[in-house]
């Protein structure tokens, strides 16, 4: 069934869309991340303009985190004080963001730029988080016992504060930097940044992995909200018939992903969302590295 | 349908006022509407002439332009000799977002050079000026993008001869039509000149749904962006309500 998208202006396949929405969705529900960074380049590859396809994933993004959220918040997964403190610094970096985006148009490099900050940063964090979990999951098996709580000099900061839900009293600085970094890296990526939340707030921050989800996607619906409304405008870019259509999908998946996702084990939900990563930094390099078909792209003019 | 209108047509053009009326010609249709359920749709563009049209007659030519807008094309190249990044560009400024043209014979065959280029009949004598990279390539990649998209079509179908003084041609619209004010020409050509045209024009617009919300988004953003965000909010809460189990 052909419909007719009014922001992109263009006709696409409904049920296309509702099932990218549910796969998509599926992988939010079950990894605890929005999406995005999958979303993104799947509608850019069926076709959607680039800059509605980030408006309207962001839009997607939102609505998925909120279905995957509330399943996570009645299983008592969301440290909302955590994720608040996140949420400061991700709004405050999202915004200076925006200015770096608009910088890097400016200059002319936005293709180019977007591409290497998909490939740096999801390279960097897929490969870190297999290594990390394959190490996990021998470690279980020759039952080495591991120190609760290492000691850095994180530990020393001030504004320490205490997080029941993480059994964390750490200082407010180190969550603040990590939600202002991730919100820099979202506003230039166009993504939720669940992907690169999740395994700071596991590794750097030390939160347990069954508290870590449900944040995330705390963090990720405020972060989504924001993007879409610059991108609204900024741009008039949010497709809102694309992303009902994708949503569709997207919060089936997202309940299927989220119950699924409790019966895995902490570790191989972390290996498998870290391929996933690694899989889609090594189609954007190969994206950049191949000769393309086509020299020659257009565009309308700004 | 076609048929009748071609009929009455020429009986409205036929009587006595053949002399003075060389070429008459209409469209099907003067709006095309453009609803969530849009899947591209075509025009006929129809009409009779004094003479006899086809081999050894007169021959006809229908060419179609959409709104223009500014393009820019740009060309990949290598930096350090692997990655592959956006350099140089060329912006071209008004070119039309649908262009057909089509003929009882090809336009080249049926008129001089320098009168096909002057009256733009073929998408190679469009006239695309550019600013940026001089490379003749940019156009070409242009020519190149522009046909495979559908909005382009040059040929793709002749202009058919009904009874040797009727014609009608398709004008298909595919989905990604832009919208806006379309002219089309419909021109007479005799003995390698052009004796008559006609010029007709419709209107592509969203309607209903598609409409509204292009508008909303335009005209007030931010309660554009407020409302797609609760949507958003909306729907995944609301999923997670049909979806609860346990």
């Amino acid at each position: 069934m052909q419909v007719y998208l009014p922001i992109a202006e263009m006709s696409v396949d409904a049920f296309l869309l509702v099932g990218i929405g549910f796969g998509v969705g599926w992988l939010s529900g079950l990894f605890g991340v929005g999406g995005g960074f999958l979303l993104t380049p799947l509608l850019i590859l069926i076709g959607i303009p680039s800059p509605v396809a980030v408006a309207s994933g962001a839009n997607q993004t939102l609505g998925a985190s909120v279905s995957g959220l509330i399943a996570q918040w009645r299983r008592g997964n969301v440290d909302a004080k955590m994720g608040g403190v996140l949420l400061v610094g991700g709004v405050l970096g999202s915004l200076a963001g925006v200015q770096l985006f608009a910088l890097l148009r400016r200059v002319g490099q936005v293709d180019l730029a977007v591409s290497v900050f998909y490939v740096v940063v999801l390279g960097t964090v897929g490969g870190l988080m297999v290594m990390e979990s394959v190490r996990a999951i021998l470690r279980r098996r020759t039952a080495t016992k591991r120190k609760l709580h290492e000691h850095f000099w994180m530990h020393g900061l001030p504004l320490k504060m205490r997080f029941r839900r993480s059994r964390l009293y750490i200082s407010i600085i180190p969550p603040f930097a990590v939600g202002f970094g991730i919100g820099v890296l979202s506003a230039v990526m166009g993504v939720g940044g669940g992907f690169m939340l999740v395994p700071a707030m596991i590794y750097f921050l030390g939160m347990p992995t069954s508290v870590v989800i449900g944040t995330s996607l705390f963090q990720v619906v405020f972060v989504a909200a924001n993007v879409t409304m610059l991108q609204a405008v900024q741009l008039g870019t949010v497709d809102i018939l694309l992303t009902m259509l994708l949503l569709l999908g997207g919060v089936a998946g997202a309940q299927f992903g989220a119950s699924m996702g409790t019966r895995l084990r902490g570790e191989e939900t972390r290996a498998l969302l870290g391929l996933l990563v690694l899989s889609v930094a090594m189609s954007l390099l190969w994206g950049l590295l191949r000769r393309p078909p086509n020299l020659f792209s257009s565009g309308p003019a700004l | 349908m076609i048929r009748l209108a071609l009929l009455l047509l020429l009986a409205w053009a036929n009587p006595g006022r053949a002399q003075e009326v060389p070429l008459v010609a209409a469209l099907s249709q003067s709006a095309v509407e453009v609803t969530t359920g849009f899947t591209g749709t075509s025009l006929m563009v129809f009409g009779s002439t004094e003479g006899p049209i086809g081999p050894g007659g007169d021959e006809v030519l229908v060419v179609a332009r959409g709104p223009t807008r500014p393009v820019v094309v740009r060309r990949k190249v290598p930096v350090l000799g692997m990655i592959w990044v956006n350099g140089p560009s060329a912006r071209f400024a008004g070119v039309p977002g649908f262009y057909f043209l089509a003929g009882t014979r090809p336009a080249w065959q049926v008129l001089p050079e320098d009168e096909r280029q002057r009256n733009s009949l073929g998408l190679d004598s469009l006239p695309l000026t550019s600013t940026g990279a001089r490379s003749p390539a940019f156009r070409a990649a242009l020519l190149d993008l522009e046909s495979h998209s559908g909005l382009w079509l040059e040929n793709t179908s002749p202009v058919e001869i009904a009874g040797s003084r009727l014609f009608h041609a398709r004008l298909p619209l595919p989905a990604a039509v832009p919208t806006g004010d379309y002219q089309v020409e419909v021109l007479l050509v005799r003995s390698r000149r052009i004796v008559a045209r006609q010029a007709l024009a419709f209107r592509v617009d969203r309607v209903g749904t598609a409409d509204r919300i292009a508008t909303v988004a335009a005209d007030q953003p931010f309660l554009y962006g407020l409302s797609c965000i609760l949507f958003a909010a909306l729907a995944g809460w609301l999923g997670s309500v049909l979806f609860r189990r346990g």
